[in-house]
């Protein structure tokens, strides 16, 4: 996998979430969400439905404003979100394609409204083709995809900024489980090669617990545990905590 | 590519602008469209020539009745498009990745809006050899053209930029065109009224207000009656400013709050759209 360009120290605080809510008239949707990402580290980002975790993504990646509280990303705070933009990468949750392009035309058109010259949009493309393992697929229409393919193509579409955080929403939702450990060590690569943070969003708590070197746990709006694996798991393993801390909106 | 054009970064609403003409095009959709403008323009062409009652029906007349046709057909197609744009991608979750790059919304929506304005003079250009086979006399068709084309355009501004301002607000494709569709039906309502009050001066300034009517009633005048221009400007001049009323809350207001969510007072509050899955 490509380098990154930019010049990230290893260990260096990339994301910081400071008390988030986020409110609608008839309920509270976050509350309190404070947690700290460093380059090079992956976080699992753990609840049941309705836990505030889509709520959380998207306000971190600037698609909904806190009702209260703030983020940084790299420093930069929530109030400039175009300058954030610039240095995140996202694949949402359930996320479309166009089908009647190719994966290399995808690519180069978003690598280009991060305002990149066509030439540099097409090489960081190519390169991103072979550091997802789409190399042979870069020529092909989108619409002739597998699930998987689209997946990696959301992965390669989300760094072609080579962003500073990369937030994946549940990458390896309806993947067969060679897709899904393919997608993880890919995902692994990204934050350790590249030294991006990146935030996991996801249910499966195997994956979170093979991948991961940080949680957070929510539960209705709440953020119920933070650390590293190691300090909320506390020798337990990762689902029993997971069912304690959850008990009441699982229940 | 010259290696000159390759170092320059294209804006944003080119980029758009470039990416959605291929979707509309080489992805059939705008074919499609005018093909169904064809048809309904050969129709319209074959009852007028056919038609024994409008033998005695001044050729200006007939001209007008086309120019008409030409109107009501060729702005649904860039409304179609239009309506479909923004809560069409919304709907395919594609608009999220467009809206997490750091690219000007307004650039986005621009670049949407002049694609579904291309429709326009394609179906215009594609009228042309229906308004020769009803008219011999080639004076008269490019008369009426020279009025019908920048008339038409102006309506076509309108109505492309209603259907993008509605676009941006809803949550599917299928709710962003029956709401257009809507404002276009609402559009052609004056012509629904009685007679003695469109005589009055409230009823010329509904006719006015209504862009397909205050154009309708220009040509009437001006290439059927063959009134003055200047005794019918009120016509033109109240459109233009519709259009420029849409435009601007099109591209000053609606365009830079594009959100991935359309209108969410039109569901319960707190339930926004797409965030079932958290």
């Amino acid at each position: 996998m490509s380098q990154a360009n930019g010049a990230r120290a290893p260990g260096k605080e990339v994301l910081l979430a400071d008390k988030l809510r986020k409110e609608y008239p008839e309920r509270v949707a976050l509350k309190n969400l404070s947690f700290s990402l460093k380059a090079g580290r992956v976080l699992g980002f753990l609840g049941p439905n309705g836990a505030g975790k889509t709520t959380s993504i998207r306000i971190l990646t600037t698609m909904l404003p806190p009702s209260s509280g703030y983020f940084e990303v790299d420093g930069i705070r929530s109030e400039e979100p175009e300058k954030i933009r610039r240095k995140i990468g996202v694949l949402p949750e359930g996320l479309g394609f166009p089908k009647h392009v190719t994966g290399l035309e995808y690519l180069v058109f978003y690598g280009q409204l991060f305002g990149q010259t066509p030439a540099e949009a097409h090489a960081v493309a190519q390169q991103l083709l072979i550091d997802t393992g789409m190399k042979q697929r870069g020529h092909m229409l989108v619409g002739t995809y597998s699930h998987g393919m689209r997946q990696r193509l959301g992965i390669a579409r989300a760094l072609v900024n080579d962003p500073h955080v990369v937030f994946l929403d549940e990458p390896t939702l309806g993947l067969d489980p060679r897709g899904q450990a393919e997608l993880l060590a890919l995902i692994q690569r990204v934050a350790h090669e590249r030294n991006t943070g990146v935030v996991l969003c996801s249910h499966a708590l195997s994956e979170i617990e093979g991948v991961c070197d940080d949680l957070v746990i929510m539960n209705s709006g709440e953020m119920v545990a933070s650390g590293t694996v190691a300090e909320v798991t506390r020798g337990e393993r990762l689902h029993d905590v997971f069912l304690r801390l959850t008990a009441e909106t699982i229940g | 590519m010259s290696a000159a054009a390759s170092q320059r970064t294209p804006p944003v609403w080119w980029l758009m602008f470039k990416r959605e003409m291929s979707e509309l095009w080489l992805g059939g959709r705008g074919f499609n469209l005018l093909i169904l403008f064809c048809l309904l323009m050969s129709l319209t062409t074959w009852l007028l020539a056919t038609n024994s009652e409008l033998n005695l029906t001044p050729r200006e007349e007939i001209q007008f009745i086309a120019l008409q046709a030409i109107m009501t057909f060729g702005l649904f197609l860039g409304l179609v498009i239009a309506a479909e744009s923004i809560a069409g991608e919304r709907e395919r979750t594609t608009l999220e990745a467009l809206l997490l790059t750091p690219g000007s919304r307004r650039q986005i929506v621009v670049g949407k809006y002049l694609t579904a304005l291309s429709l326009w003079p394609a179906a215009l250009l594609l009228a042309i050899p229906y308004m020769f086979a009803l008219e011999k006399d080639t004076e008269l068709v490019w008369r009426a053209l020279a009025w019908g084309a920048p008339l038409g355009t102006l309506l076509a501004l309108t109505f492309t930029g209603i259907g993008m301002i509605v676009s941006l607000w809803s949550n599917t494709g299928r709710t962003s065109l029956f709401i257009s569709l809507l404002f276009y039906l609402a559009s052609l309502l004056p012509a629904q009224l009685p007679g003695e009050f469109m005589a009055t001066p409230i009823g010329l300034l509904v006719q006015a207000a209504g862009p397909l009517e205050a154009a309708k009633q220009f040509l009437q005048h001006t290439l059927v009656s063959g009134e003055p221009v200047a005794d019918n400007l009120m016509f033109v001049i109240i459109p233009a400013l519709v259009a420029l009323v849409v435009l601007a809350l099109l591209f000053l207001y609606a365009a830079p709050r594009l959100q991935f969510n359309g209108v969410r007072g039109l569901r319960r509050a707190g339930t926004p759209a797409r965030e079932g899955g958290q």
